[in-house]
């Protein structure tokens, strides 16, 4: 590259460097400072020591949670890590296999009225993340919509009680949510598929299913991965979701870092936890993306 | 200009580092840097209330001397409130409880009340004006304003009759009413299952160490597994009720009160372990950028026995005002039983201040106790 042009990149760059700089890297460098304060009462100990980390993985008597035994002291934040990263994985699994057949089906089956189709996707952004998963609340209530429909049908006479306040509820959700967001990427990859290759495969003989699989299901990896990361990374995290429909069930790690903060007067070791999971979240996406060997198939598409 | 001056100096290099810092402050950014400094007073009256108590009826006074209500923020439990003030929130009035008021004055958020500045103080009852809570070494620190009762609700159509024959905050702990009853999302939970298991309540609510693990790991557990949630919301139990997705409640007065105005067959119970009674008030924070005299007006305004009136017609609770029965409908006098605070507190459980080390323990066990459940 020419100064020039990296002098040009860099200028390109700069605006979105600022704001990630001012909001997202100076609440990062803040909470790491954090975690290795502690804090008693009322009072934060700003003396540096590690005993927040130390804590987490402290051996101790232990629990045993869906016959996984957590041999530490403190178990709870590895018992939530495990149940949220688990948690997300099916809603990630889910909205994928939603999304990947409506990406096709634009991609592939709609020729007239594209930028129609397109509007129609971004319909529920057109509702508050929080009223989406209100409603869901509603949708799954004991007098709610799934309840009232079946009653009316006459398929069951009690309401069903385990709709809401569980963890299916938060997968749900979680899914519905973020469907959206993973249909983009798929339909761009898809769309950027050069059609002579799919002919040239039938020409020389492939069956509809071989051409799928050797053709379009590769060449769309990498807006599927980019999909899969775009939802599976923020619903770990999730915490409206838990809080609104999961009960005390379906609590995710979210929901322990904002008690920490908010509750338990102990905002250092909420830091600690989220620093923990963000580096938990980045080495399994980096596994993940080793695993399917992403480098590869950049190098073969690129 | 001043600002095209502002630039042309810090372009030059002329700025020093405090007037650098100070118009970074006026950005916010200053706000990470320096430490607080005194704000300039005359901003909106920022009022952190209970949900349902943000309405004008209860503070008609003040709405009609200034216009408007105040700004509320609604809290679900103090604890949630003063964390929140601690982060930053700037609130000028608290409503706590007589078992809460000391964690805000012990985190150094509360000004003196002075009593002279209310014209509704002298008609407090003089019990509640002297009472623990309401008076810390010397200074009034709480304005109290309205006292009841913590109980169980249920609907008698739908609860098994040997429950409304002898009542008992067992039916929380009870396998047989899994998914039918709810808790409040509070530390109580364990607390008052101590209590079932023989403890009172002297002792329960200041439990600590391995006693406090042992009675979180029996009874906090048997309530989150048997609750169908675990509520912070008093519309959320209120509906569930309503409908019969649950048959019993932890509740205080008014969510009887008002499933009854909507025909639904309640009841309230007196349980056998006792049942527990409070008395909240107001308190002037020292975080708020309002002009105190709007707290005053505020609070004030709450003491009012207008505000009495409605309280006690509309959600069954008690009053400090002792004129607010005399105003009263005297049927709905009548039919709250005891009207008298004192004679109120000597019937029930008073719900006791726990230490500041004890109430923090209390939040980190109930909330590891809530996150493992399965």
């Amino acid at each position: 590259m020419t100064s020039g042009s990296a002098r040009t990149g860099l200028s390109l760059l700069s605006p979105a460097f600022l704001v990630m700089a001012a909001t997202l890297l100076a609440p990062v460098v803040a909470l790491i400072v954090m975690s290795f304060w502690t804090q008693s009462g009322f009072e934060i100990d700003r003396t540096f020591t590690l005993a927040n980390y130390s804590r987490l993985v402290e051996p101790g008597e232990g629990t045993v949670w869906y016959g996984i035994r957590f041999p530490l002291a403190y178990p709870v934040p590895a018992v939530l890590m495990v149940k949220s990263l688990a948690m997300s994985l099916v809603a990630t699994i889910c909205v994928i296999g939603v999304a990947w057949p409506m990406a096709y089906f634009l991609a592939f089956r709609v020729t007239r009225y594209k930028a129609m189709w397109m509007i129609l996707l971004t319909i529920p952004f057109w509702t508050s993340y929080l009223l989406r998963v209100f409603s869901w609340k509603i949708v799954l209530g004991f007098n709610g919509a799934i309840n009232s429909g079946l009653q009316w049908l006459g398929l069951i006479r009690e309401p069903l009680e385990f709709l809401l306040y569980n963890p299916l509820a938060v997968m749900i959700t979680l899914a519905h949510s973020w469907i959206a967001f993973s249909v983009l990427p798929i339909y761009v990859s898809l769309e950027k598929i050069d059609r002579t290759l799919l002919e040239a495969a039938s020409d020389l003989g492939d069956s509809r299913w071989k051409r799928f699989r050797r053709i379009t299901l590769p060449l769309s990896m990498p807006g599927t991965i980019a999909a899969t990361l775009l939802v599976f990374i923020p619903t770990v995290g999730d915490y409206v979701t838990p809080t609104l429909v999961g009960g005390p069930g379906g609590t995710m790690i979210g929901s322990l870092v904002q008690q920490l903060f908010l509750r338990q007067d102990n905002a250092p070791m909420g830091a600690a936890i989220s620093i923990v999971m963000m580096l938990i979240i980045a080495v399994l996406v980096g596994l993940f993306l080793w695993l399917i060997g992403y480098g590869r198939i950049r190098r073969r598409i690129g | 200009m001043q600002r095209v001056k502002f630039i042309d100096r810090m372009a030059q290099g002329k700025l020093s580092r405090r007037e650098m810092l100070r118009s970074a402050s006026a950005f916010g950014v200053g706000l990470t840097v320096l430490p607080r400094v005194a704000r300039a007073q005359g901003g909106p009256l920022t009022c952190l209330e209970w949900g349902g108590y943000d309405a004008a009826e209860y503070v008609g006074a003040y709405v009609s001397k200034h216009g408007a209500l105040p700004d509320f923020s609604i809290f679900s439990g103090e604890e949630e409130a003063l964390a929140k003030v601690r982060a930053g929130f700037a609130a000028d009035v608290m409503h706590p409880c007589n078992y809460s008021v000391a964690r805000f004055v012990n985190a150094g958020l509360v000004n003196e009340i002075d009593t002279s500045k209310l014209s509704n103080w002298a008609d407090v009852f003089p019990a509640l004006q002297t009472a623990e809570g309401v008076v810390q070494d010397g200074k009034v620190v709480m304005a109290p304003a309205d006292w009841g009762n913590s109980s169980i609700a249920y609907r008698s159509d739908l609860i098994d009759p040997a429950f409304a024959a002898d009542p008992t905050w067992a039916i929380f702990y009870d396998e047989a009413y899994t998914g039918k009853v709810s808790m409040l999302d509070n530390e109580l939970a364990f607390q008052i299952g101590a209590m079932v298991g023989g403890m009172p309540y002297d002792e329960a609510y200041k439990l600590s160490g391995a006693a406090l693990e042992e009675a979180a790991k029996t009874w906090g557990a048997k309530a989150v597994n048997v609750s169908r949630f675990l509520w912070n919301d008093p519309s959320e139990v209120q509906q569930a009720m309503a409908s019969g997705e649950i048959v019993a409640a932890y509740a205080w007065n008014d969510l009887v009160k008002n499933l009854k105005a909507e025909g639904i067959p309640v009841e309230y119970a007196k349980p056998k372990e006792g049942m527990f009674t409070w008395f909240c008030g107001l308190t002037m924070l020292n975080s708020g950028k309002a002009d105190p005299a709007l707290a005053y007006d505020f609070i004030d305004a709450w003491l009012s026995p207008e505000t009495g009136k409605y309280l006690i017609e509309s959600s069954g609770y008690g009053h400090a005002n002792m004129k607010s029965f005399e105003a009263a409908d005297p049927a709905e006098v009548a039919a709250m039983g005891i009207t008298d605070p004192e004679a109120m507190m000597a019937s029930a459980i008073l719900f006791r201040t726990p230490t500041d080390e004890v109430q923090v323990e209390h939040n980190r066990v109930w909330g590891d106790i809530k996150a493992l459940k399965m």
